[in-house]
This record gives C-alpha cells, sequence and structure tokens, in this order.
C-alpha cells in the first residue's frame, strides 16, 4: 500500500489532536457542569424540603389535623410533588396514590428509622430528586423535585460541547493542511532546482536567503551541486587532458608510420610486415582514442536542429563510398526530422562499418517514420550475443572469428548511446531471409 | 612543388609531419613558434599555413590573425583541441579549416588539395569578364574581385570561393550542407565552417553585420546571396 503523503500525515494529525484536545475540554466542563448543576438544584430541594417539612411539622403539631388541607397550604411550583406517609398511610395534594410508588423502599426504610435523606430516581422518563424528612407522629414528608428541566438544559449543552469538539478537529485539520502547504513551498524550489541539475543545468543554485528555516537544506543542496559541478569540470578536463595528450603522440605515430608506409617495397620482407602491423595498429588506436572520447562525452544533451533524413543518409552512405541506391525509404516518412546532425550521422556510419566488416556488407538502408535500419548479407548475430553486442568493448563472434577485427569494440555502444541522447534506442532483430537487422529508434517530436 | 609553412611546437609532430608532407608533394617550413612562422611567411611565402593552436609566446590564434593582416594564404588549423569554442575561435581569428589531431596524412593532404584548388579558382587572374552585381556589392569571379560601394574588398580564398558560391546561384538557398561539399569538398563536415566563413564574410561585405542586407540566413534552410 502506498504511504499516505506528507501533507495528509501532517493533516490527520492535526486533527486528531484538536479532536483529542476539544473532547477532553468539552467532557471536563460538561462534568464540572453538570455535577455543579445538580448539586446546585440538589441543596435547593433540600432546602425546600426542610421548610415545607417545618411548615408540615407546624400544622401536625395541632389536634386533629387536616394533613390534605395541610398539604394543600404548601407553595410549590409546577415541577415539585409532595407526599406525606403517615401511619402507613400516603397523602398528596392531588388524588391518586401512584405518585408514592416512585420513592423508592430503602430511602422509605431509612426515613422510617428517623432520619431525613435524598435519593434520585428516574419517573415518568425524567429525572427527579426525592426528598424525604421525617416528621411529627411518625410520619415522613417527602417531596419529589423535577430534573428534567436540567437534564434537558445538559443535553443542549453536551449536543453544542460535541458540535464544538467536531469544528475544533476540522479546524485542526484545515490548520495542518494549510501549514503544511506554507511549510512544503520551499521544498518546491529545491524540487524545482533538483531537476534542473539532472537535466544539466549545473548552475542552478538555490537562494540561500530566501527561506531561514531551510538554511541546511538549502546550503547542502548548494553545496551538493557545487560538488557535483566540481566534479564533471574535473571530468571533462581530464577527458580534455587526456585527449590531448594521447592525440599528440598518436600524430607523430601516424606520420612517421605513413613515411615509412610508404618505403615498404624498399624495406625487407619482415620489415615490411611489421610496418604494416605497426600502420594498422596505428590506424585502429587513432579510431579507439575517437571513440573513447566520443564515448566520454556521449552523455552531453543531443543537439537537435532540422535535418533532411534522405540527404543525410545520402551523405553518410557517399562517405562510404557506398552506392545511393541502398536506401530504401518507407512511405509516410517525414523528410525532416528533428535530430543531433553529427550524431545520427556518425551512429548511421557505424552501423554501416559494421555491416562492411563483420555482415558481409549491407543490402538496405530503411528509412521509415522515427527509425533508421541496416541490413546487411552477413550470418546474422546469434541469439546469445544479442544481449550484449550494444555493449562496451564487446564483439560479435563475427569480429572474433577475425581475430579480434579491425574495430574499437565501442562502434555499437556508441550508436546505443546516441540513440539514448535522442530518447530512442539501439536494436538487433533478423532481416527476413537471413542477415541482421540493426534499427536505430528516434522518437519523432 | 608548392610550399606549406607549419608552424609546430611538438617537436616530433613537427619532424614526422613535416617528412610526412615531403612524401605527399610538399615543401615542408616547419616552425617551432609563432613569431618564426610570421617571419618564415615573409620571407618565403608558402602556399599554405597549417598552425597549431597551443604554441609557446604567441599563441596560434594571434598568429592566425597576424598572418591573416596581410596574408590571404589558406590556413588550417591542426589541434589536439577538439572543443568547440576552440575550432569556432580558430575559424574566427581566420583559419580557412580545422583538423582535429590525430590526422591521418592522406587526410590532410586531401584537405591541402581541396584547398589549393579554391585559391586557384580564385587566382586565375584572366580579364575580369563576368560581373555579378548585387545592389552596392559586385563581384568579379574571374578576377578574384570583391567590391563593396565600388571599393575592393579584401577577402580570403575561401571567402572568396564561397561568395562566388552563393553569387552564382542569386536569390536561391544553399544549404550549409552544399556550401560545405562545393566550397570545402566535406561529405560530411563541421557546419560550423559555414557559420564562421559566413559571419567573417558579413563583417566585409555588409554594411551591418548584425543586419545582413546581401549575405542572409534562411533559417532551418540555409544561405543566400540578394541584392
Amino acid at each position: 500500500m502506498r504511504r499516505a503523503g506528507l501533507r495528509t500525515r501532517v493533516s490527520a494529525a492535526f486533527a486528531v489532536g484538536a479532536l483529542a484536545l476539544s473532547a477532553g475540554v468539552t467532557f471536563v466542563s460538561y462534568e464540572l457542569i453538570s455535577n455543579t448543576l445538580f448539586r446546585e438544584r440538589e441543596r435547593a430541594a433540600v432546602r425546600a424540603t426542610y421548610f415545607d417539612a417545618a411548615a408540615i411539622n407546624g400544622g401536625l403539631g395541632g389536634s386533629s389535623p387536616d394533613v390534605g388541607e395541610l398539604l394543600q397550604s404548601l407553595d410549590i411550583g409546577a415541577d415539585r410533588y409532595v407526599l406525606l406517609q403517615r401511619q402507613g398511610q400516603w397523602y398528596s395534594r392531588s388524588a391518586g396514590p401512584a405518585a408514592s410508588n416512585a420513592v423508592p423502599q430503602p430511602l422509605q426504610e431509612m426515613a422510617a428509622s428517623g432520619e431525613a435523606g435524598a435519593q434520585r430516581i428516574r419517573r415518568d422518563g425524567e429525572a427527579a430528586l426525592v426528598v424525604a424528612v421525617p416528621v411529627q407522629g411518625a410520619g415522613v414528608f417527602y417531596e419529589i423535585v423535577s430534573l428534567g428541566e436540567l437534564e434537558r438544559t445538559l443535553q443542549l449543552l453536551a449536543l453544542v460541547l460535541t458540535a464544538v469538539a467536531i469544528m475544533v478537529s476540522a479546524g485542526g485539520a484545515a490548520v495542518g493542511w494549510y501549514v503544511t502547504r506554507h511549510a512544503l513551498r520551499p521544498l518546491a524550489a529545491v524540487a524545482e532546482a533538483a531537476s534542473g541539475i539532472a537535466e544539466g543545468d549545473f548552475d542552478t543554485r538555490l537562494d540561500p536567503d530566501a527561506e531561514p528555516d531551510l538554511a541546511r537544506l538549502t546550503s547542502s543542496f548548494n553545496h551538493m551541486a557545487d560538488e557535483l559541478s566540481r566534479r564533471l569540470q574535473r571530468d571533462r578536463r581530464f577527458a580534455a587532458d587526456v585527449s590531448h595528450e594521447l592525440r599528440s603522440p598518436l600524430q607523430t605515430l601516424a606520420a612517421a608510420v605513413s613515411v615509412l608506409n610508404r618505403r615498404r617495397d624498399s624495406l625487407d620482407e619482415r620489415s615490411a610486415a611489421a610496418v604494416g602491423l605497426i600502420a594498422d595498429e596505428v590506424a585502429r588506436f587513432q579510431a579507439l582514442v575517437d571513440d573513447l572520447l566520443e564515448l566520454a562525452r556521449s552523455d552531453q544533451p543531443a543537439h537537435l536542429e532540422q535535418a533532411d533524413i534522405g540527404l543525410l543518409v545520402g551523405r553518410v552512405l557517399s562517405s562510404r563510398n557506398l552506392p545511393a541506391d541502398l536506401m530504401r525509404t518507407e512511405p509516410g516518412t517525414p523528410v525532416d526530422w528533428h535530430v543531433d546532425r553529427r550524431r545520427v550521422e556518425q551512429a548511421l556510419g557505424n552501423l554501416l562499418d559494421n555491416a562492411v566488416r563483420y555482415g558481409g556488407g549491407p543490402v538496405a538502408v530503411r528509412v521509415g517514420p522515427g527509425f533508421l535500419e541496416v541490413d546487411d548479407a552477413g550470418p546474422g548475430v546469434p541469439d546469445e550475443a544479442r544481449a550484449t553486442i550494444f555493449d562496451r568493448f564487446v564483439r560479435g563472434p563475427a569480429a572474433n572469428a577475425r581475430g579480434g577485427g579491425d574495430g574499437t569494440g565501442l562502434g555499437l555502444s556508441i550508436v546505443a548511446e546516441h540513440a539514448a541522447a535522442h530518447g530512442g534506442k539501439a536494436s538487433l532483430t533478423d532481416r527476413p531471409g537471413g542477415g541482421a537487422r540493426f534499427r536505430i529508434d528516434l522518437p519523432m517530436r | 612543388m608548392s610550399a606549406v609553412l607549419l608552424i609546430e611546437d611538438d617537436d616530433r609532430i613537427r619532424l614526422s609531419l613535416a617528412m610526412a608532407l615531403e612524401d605527399e608533394g610538399y615543401q615542408t617550413h616547419a616552425v617551432a613558434t609563432a613569431e618564426e612562422g610570421l617571419e618564415m611567411q615573409r620571407r618565403q611565402p608558402a602556399d599554405t599555413v597549417l598552425v597549431d593552436l597551443m604554441l609557446p609566446g604567441m599563441d596560434g590564434f594571434e598568429c592566425i590573425r597576424q598572418l591573416r593582416r596581410t596574408d590571404d594564404v589558406p590556413i588550417v588549423v591542426v589541434s589536439a583541441r577538439d572543443d568547440t569554442h576552440d575550432i569556432v575561435a580558430g575559424l574566427e581569428a581566420g583559419a580557412d579549416d580545422y583538423v582535429v589531431k590525430p590526422v591521418a596524412v592522406k587526410e590532410l593532404a586531401a584537405r591541402l588539395r581541396a584547398l589549393r584548388r579554391r585559391g586557384r579558382a580564385a587566382a586565375s587572374a584572366t580579364p575580369a569578364v563576368t560581373v555579378l552585381t548585387f545592389g552596392d556589392l559586385e563581384i568579379r569571379p574571374e578576377a578574384g574581385e570583391v567590391r563593396l560601394h565600388g571599393e575592393a574588398v579584401a577577402v580570403t580564398r575561401t571567402e572568396f570561393r564561397l561568395l562566388c558560391e552563393l553569387a552564382e546561384h542569386p536569390g536561391q538557398v544553399l544549404s550549409r550542407q552544399q556550401l560545405l561539399s562545393r566550397v570545402w569538398e566535406y561529405e560530411i563536415g563541421d557546419e560550423r565552417l559555414v557559420d564562421v566563413h559566413v559571419g567573417r564574410l558579413r563583417h566585409k561585405i555588409e554594411d551591418s553585420a548584425g543586419k545582413p542586407k546581401h549575405l542572409v540566413t534562411v533559417r532551418g534552410l540555409g544561405y543566400k546571396l540578394q541584392p
């Protein structure tokens, strides 16, 4: 499973944190508020009950008191309900003894033993408080106070607090999203600079003053870029130095051997053979140095320009003294291609040289939309050699059969590098009817 | 026998190239420094100059510039340096061609022959019969003369050959490749040769090289000469 993005994770963490915090605060405050309110209400109820009980006590003190009258005389609101139990008899203001059922048994027993008490109950689906106060004559005065109003208030409070908690956590997520966007913004500049460097623009640097908090990243990035371009420069300088140091003695060799070669007829047989060997090897060495330097530079981007592909192929054929009618143009092939002319010429030239050396000569150069193919008349390339034939210094069996051949072993890898520089590739298949078919794909733009 | 001046500081290269060029039928004046080369060319002018770029004292670029002040002799840079900067700088200094060491002697001889053919074509001074006119620009191919506003303009032989090639196809676009093969006889060559020579020519035959009126670039195709 793919890991969620940094922004998603940070936002989620913000949301969870905000939720935990707000839920905690909400819970604690709800508990505090509800406890306080209940306690307050209870105290008030108890106080009122004692007051009423005192009035009842006074009333009961007289001779033959009318209990119903006494209860009626009490000043109670809508949410209070009074009861009197006396000598096993329940009295209430209104008819219907049902209310007495609401008084829990333990409370009755406790009150009967002469002790006052209070207990919370549920009555008609509402919270209520029963307060019991013993009165004269082994009676107990009860008041049932409805707590429904308070309960409804607390329910509303809980609802409001929950809504607030949800909103706070949503706000936390939004803040996380917003904050990460700001925090990640400087990284976009880093990403852009890194891709600039990957594309070969080694002068790309980050502005160290742009984001003080990312100073370390900026300075390490710039340091890396400096180091990279220094190394690249050193490599290039090395290649240039090697090039110069190899080319100069080779020039002497090339000139001197051509002087000797001219006089081969006047040399004895063995000397002439030795001179022939030297001349061949100098030529090969020369080609090797050129190919090596070409490979050393092959990572440079292709210098694309418009080129008439027919003329290009014609020039390469004529430079190899090959007949122009080898070229076959597929229908639908555009005339002008967008390519690095020099590199395509060299790649095609190398394929032709390869065909001449090892493939019995080219039989066709096919030009199609986005590809060039060179067919040869040789035995083809066996499967086991195909995977590595474009590698450096790898010679196919045909080249080995010629005692190392006169090639450099780099020709086909240069072809592959040049194709890759265009975003294409070099490949090898069988030509229908025998022989090898080397192909260069050059993506059309 | 035609003479070649070889300016090369590496003793072994100088010696071996001189021998090889003599085998190819050239009389070779080989010297080790630019100063000696300039002196030698004053005393005994050669038909072609081969010059290395990295020389002790005066470097190859300056040597080419000094030679060009008085001489339209074909100059070929023979250098181990092959980066674009050096090639363009050498050509801009006034060289006609550029070869990278190690160059096969046969290849070098072929280059020299191509340059000499160009030289001869321009130098065959028969009475001027043809005058190709492009507005205020006049070209006399047989006389090897270029006039701008009626005044003679000094061009090198390669520049002249390039100008004639364009002048013989008035208003027609010639691609860099066509010019390379017709003027330098390269089948596959470096198009920068053409570009740098066109740039040099513009400084001579245009009132403002930055805004060419006669020798114009046709984007993606090549160059053409127009009145």
